[in-house]
C-alpha cells in the first residue's frame, strides 16, 4: 500500500464473497506486512507473501515464514483465504509525514529558544 | 564524461558482441541487492518497507556470484539496502573485482569511512564508491530524512578519494528541486574532486509513500534543461551523454527494462529495479518469461507513463549509441564537445 492509501492491516476477507481468491492474492502481493495464509486443510502459515504467479498450470504463490524459513511454495487450490495480521510497514511512512514532523520539530526548537 | 576509457571499451565491446550475435534483449548493468536492510529511512524509498524477518535476510556471496555468472552485464551495482551493512561485502567485491566486473558499490556512505579505515576494499579500477547525494547539504539532509549525513557522506567521499579509490555520486531530483542550486551542487562535487556524477529523476512507482512528490515527465524535462543545457566545462558526468539529452527532452526513447535486471533475496525481480510485479528463479526464466510488452511507456501501462529513471533509459541510451553510426557520432561529439 502506498502511504496515502488506507492500509489493509487487519483485513480478513471471505473469499467469494468479499473478494475473488485471485484478488485477495494480489493484495496480499502488494501488502508490506506479514500475512496469515489459511490452507483448506485448516493450517496456518504466517509470513510475507512476495511472490505469485497465475499465468502457470499451477497457479503459486511464495512465502518466506515470519521465523526466517521459505520459500515455502503453497498452490492456489490449496488457500482457503489470506489475513492481513501483520504490520503494514509502508502505512504513516509518507515524505509528506517527515515534512510535517520536520517543521514541528523546527517550530519546537524556535518555540523553547524563544 | 568521465568513464574511463577501459571501461568504455568493456561496455563497447560486450554491446558489439550482443548485436553481432542478434541478441534482442541483453543486460547492460546487474542491480545486485544483497539485502533490504539500511541505516536511513528515508521517505522516498519503498525498498526498506518490509517486516523484520525479511529486512535481516541477505544473500549469501554464492547466491551474488551465481548471479553474476548467470547474468553476464559488464557491470555490476550494488545498492540495496545499504551495502556496507552487509556482512559479506568485502568478500564479494573482491570476488566480483578478480571476475574483472566493473562494481558500483552505491552507499549513503555514513560507513564508508569507517569501512576503509579497516582496509575491507583495495582500490581498483574495477571498483568505484556511487555516493547517494541528493544535492546540498540541506536538500540532501531533508531527501534522507536525517540531519548531518551530507557532512558524513562529503567525510566518506575524501576518505575514498585520499585512499585512492574510484568515486562517483548518484543524485535523485525530486519535484520542487532548484535547478541554480543543482548547478551549485555539481559545483560542488566536483570541488570534492569526484570522478563523475550520476542524476535521474525520481519515480512514482506504486510502492513508494510520496509518489505525489516525484518528478512528472514534462517538468522533468525543464528541469534538466535548466540545469544542463549550458553544462560549465568542468563538470563531469558518469553516464550516457545520450541519456542526458533524453532527460532534457531532447530524444525521444523508450525503456528497456531488462537493461538493468535486478536479484535480490526474492530472485529475480520482474520486470525492473523499481516495478515489483513478481519474481523468477533463474534469470533466463526472467527474459523468457516476462510479458517486456506491458511495460514502457509505448505500452500504456500507468506505473511506467512518466518514468525517465536511468535504471531504464540509460541501457537504451548505450544500445542508441551501437545500433547506428548517427547514434555512435552523436556520442562522440558530446563526449568530446561536453555540450549537451
Amino acid at each position: 500500500m502506498s502511504g496515502g492509501d488506507a492500509s489493509l492491516e487487519g483485513w480478513q476477507p471471505r473469499v467469494g464473497e468479499d473478494a475473488s481468491l485471485a484478488e485477495v492474492v494480489e493484495q496480499a502481493f502488494d501488502y508490506r506486512g506479514d500475512v496469515t495464509v489459511v490452507r483448506t486443510d485448516g493450517s496456518e502459515l504466517v509470513g510475507y507473501l512476495f511472490n505469485r504467479d497465475r499465468d502457470v498450470a499451477e497457479p503459486f504463490v511464495q512465502m518466506f515464514d515470519h521465523a526466517g524459513g521459505g520459500p515455502h511454495h503453497i498452490r492456489y487450490a490449496d488457500i482457503r483465504t489470506i489475513r492481513f495480521t501483520g504490520k503494514d510497514t509502508a502505512a504513516g511512512n509518507s515524505y509528506a509525514a517527515w515534512l510535517t514532523r520536520k517543521a514541528a520539530t523546527k517550530a519546537a526548537d524556535s518555540g523553547s529558544r524563544a | 564524461m568521465s568513464v574511463p576509457l577501459s571501461q568504455m571499451w568493456t561496455v563497447a565491446r560486450y554491446v558489439v558482441t550482443q548485436k553481432l550475435r542478434g541478441t534482442k534483449r541483453y543486460p547492460l548493468v546487474l542491480m545486485l541487492e544483497p539485502l533490504f536492510r539500511c541505516n536511513l529511512a528515508c521517505a522516498g524509498c519503498g525498498k526498506i518497507q518490509y517486516p523484520g524477518h525479511i529486512l535481516r535476510k541477505h544473500l549469501t556471496v554464492a547466491q551474488c556470484l551465481r548471479a553474476v555468472d548467470e547474468c553476464g552485464a559488464p557491470l555490476v551495482s550494488i545498492p540495496g539496502g545499504e551495502p556496507l551493512m552487509y556482512p559479506e561485502i568485502g568478500p564479494l567485491v573482491r570476488e566480483l573485482v578478480a571476475r574483472k566486473k566493473y562494481v558500483y558499490l552505491c552507499t549513503n556512505a555514513i560507513l564508508l569511512k569507517e569501512k576503509l579505515e579497516a582496509n575491507l576494499f583495495t582500490p581498483s579500477k574495477y571498483l568505484t564508491f556511487s555516493v547517494h547525494m541528493d544535492g546540498l547539504r540541506e536538500e540532501h539532509d531533508e531527501a534522507v530524512c536525517r540531519d548531518g549525513v551530507y557532512d558524513q557522506a562529503v567525510e566518506g567521499i575524501r576518505e575514498a578519494l585520499h585512499r585512492g579509490f574510484r568515486v562517483t555520486t548518484n543524485t535523485t531530483l525530486f519535484d520542487g528541486a532548484d535547478a541554480p542550486r543543482v548547478r551549485q551542487f555539481f559545483d560542488a562535487m566536483m570541488d570534492l574532486g569526484v570522478e563523475g556524477m550520476m542524476v535521474s529523476p525520481g519515480y512514482s512507482y506504486s510502492k513508494a509513500p510520496d509518489q505525489e512528490h516525484f518528478l512528472r515527465r514534462r517538468r522533468a524535462h525543464d528541469l534538466f534543461s535548466a540545469m544542463l543545457s549550458n553544462p560549465k566545462k568542468r563538470w563531469r558526468f558518469n553516464q550516457s551523454p545520450l541519456f542526458l539529452q533524453f532527460l532534457m527532452g531532447k530524444r525521444d526513447f523508450e525503456c528497456t527494462p531488462w537493461g538493468n535486471p535486478t536479484y535480490n533475496v526474492f530472485g529475480w525481480q520482474r520486470p525492473c529495479y523499481l516495478l515489483q510485479e513478481g519474481y523468477a528463479e533463474t534469470f533466463q526464466e526472467l527474459i523468457e518469461t516476462t510479458r517486456w510488452e506491458r511495460y514502457g511507456r509505448r505500452s500504456g501501462n500507468d506505473k511506467c507513463r512518466d518514468c525517465m529513471v536511468h535504471c531504464g533509459y540509460e541501457a537504451t541510451a548505450v544500445d542508441h549509441t551501437f545500433s547506428s553510426w548517427r547514434g555512435m557520432r552523436d556520442t562522440v561529439v558530446a563526449t568530446v564537445s561536453g555540450k549537451l
